[in-house]
């Protein structure tokens, strides 16, 4: 869960998948695709713009794809994304800095 | 013609932000079947026979009916033997007439226990 | 149906007590019982790792996780780690996790106010705090916990003030949350002991806070 930031040894080609994509602070928005069948980015968060907070270690495979039995393969990382409850929720009641967290895997995530 | 992209779109659980009423701050001490129903689950997930995203996934299978009307342990022993059918392990007679031998068990049980 | 022969499958079963002799089991249960029995059968599992996983639930309460919250409490450096990893430090207290998730303690501040939620499912930090209450599985909490989290707080009797940050945590994958309360100021003399006992589990969840008058 640390910052890895992405050291690199002369010569050493790193797999995909393998080294992040994103790194905190780094702007993200989820993507507003709808998937039948099984996801687990929720609803309400698609197309949503957040700060990555945490970047989870190690890689690991994507759940949607693990829920119809692929146990290995697909490794990539999950982000913790920080979004305010204003970007969610038009009618939000609270402070303005209230915020959601949330994990979110790579694959879910482009950059702003 | 009526729209029903919707139904196949948003998943029965993923209820995050929609409507709902107070909170009712309700619990119950869990049923010996339950119970051991959860340490299924467990000893599934770890001999990956059912992981557990693939409970998920089988629980938000059974549609929004059964989602809404079985409770949390039933919902998980439907989907459980609903995988276990599509992975080849059991078939649905087989689990039908080890259900009957079950039940038969326990009539002749307790016959032998009422005095 | 033939009931001469004693059943091979039940000689290696549990006893009869464990379907629940009191009155006839329901269909869920005679379910439950008929899958398990029919794959300790086809050998895929033992009868004994239920058993085993039956102990392992049951000796996860609420007591282990007030235990990791009165230490951070009264040891800095442990705090420290336990923020930087919480399931490495849980383990040091000898709390081991039988799944494959990980732990993130989430600070309660004079500026921040933590809450966990699961809307999509039911994940919950188990092996710190056992397992959830059904109202934490329900419908409402569920769905409003991430999107009006002040009004569900004030459900719970928790008035959170406008200048303080609240943060909701929505468990979606590996990750499980862990809310470490603020200690109530009225304790600096409390022993270690003293202080696990004031933790509920719901100031875990982060929908009350830790006071003097609550108690297990």
């Amino acid at each position: 869960m640390t910052d890895r930031s992405a050291k690199r040894f002369a010569g050493v080609v790193a797999a995909t998948g393998e080294v992040p994509i994103f790194q905190i602070g780094d702007r993200v928005r989820v993507m507003t695709r709808r998937p039948v069948g099984h996801y687990r980015v929720p609803t309400y968060l698609r197309g949503k713009a957040g700060v990555v907070d945490a970047v989870i270690e190690p890689a690991a495979v994507d759940n949607e794809e693990e829920a119809y039995g692929r146990n290995a393969g697909s490794r990539r990382h999950y982000y913790r994304i920080t979004v305010r409850m204003t970007s969610i929720w038009t009618d939000y009641e609270g402070s303005p800095r209230d915020n959601l967290r949330i994990e979110v895997f790579e694959t879910w995530l482009e950059r702003i | 013609m009526t729209e029903t992209k919707h139904l196949l779109n948003r998943l029965p659980n993923d209820i995050g932000g929609l409507p709902a009423d107070a909170i009712q701050r309700v619990d119950h001490e869990l049923e010996p079947w339950e119970k051991r129903c959860h340490a299924l689950a467990d000893v599934l997930d770890f001999h990956k026979i059912i992981n557990t995203e693939e409970k998920r996934r089988g629980v938000e299978a059974l549609g929004a009916e059964m989602v809404g009307k079985l409770t949390y342990y039933e919902r998980w022993i439907a989907a459980f033997s609903n995988i276990l059918f599509q992975k080849g392990i059991l078939t649905p007679s087989e689990l039908a007439r080890k259900m009957d031998e079950v039940a038969a068990r326990w009539e002749r049980d307790d016959s032998e226990r009422t005095p | 149906m033939s009931q001469h022969d004693h059943d091979p499958a039940h000689e290696h079963d549990q006893p009869h007590a464990e379907i629940g002799h009191a009155e006839k089991p329901g269909y869920y249960d005679l379910m439950e019982t008929a899958v398990r029995e029919l794959l300790v059968e086809k050998r895929l599992f033992g009868a004994d790792e239920i058993r085993r996983q039956i102990e392992v639930l049951d000796s996860r309460t609420p007591a282990l996780g007030a235990k990791v919250i009165a230490r951070a409490w009264v040891d800095p450096e442990f705090r420290a780690r336990l923020l930087a990893n919480g399931r490495a430090a849980c383990e040091e207290l000898g709390i081991s996790f039988y799944d494959d998730t990980q732990l993130i303690v989430l600070e309660n501040t004079d500026t921040v106010h933590n809450l966990i939620v699961c809307t999509l499912c039911s994940c919950y930090p188990r092996p710190v705090l056992g397992l959830p209450p059904d109202w934490y599985k329900l419908k409402a909490y569920r769905s409003r916990a991430v999107s009006e989290p002040r009004a569900v707080l004030a459900e719970f009797g928790t008035n959170i003030p406008n200048d303080v940050e609240v943060r909701v945590s929505d468990s979606t994958a590996i990750v499980r949350y862990l809310v470490l309360p603020r200690r109530p100021v009225e304790t600096d003399n409390y022993s270690e002991e003293q202080l696990a006992a004031l933790v509920t589990r719901d100031a875990m969840i982060g929908v009350i806070p830790v006071t003097v008058e609550a108690g297990r």
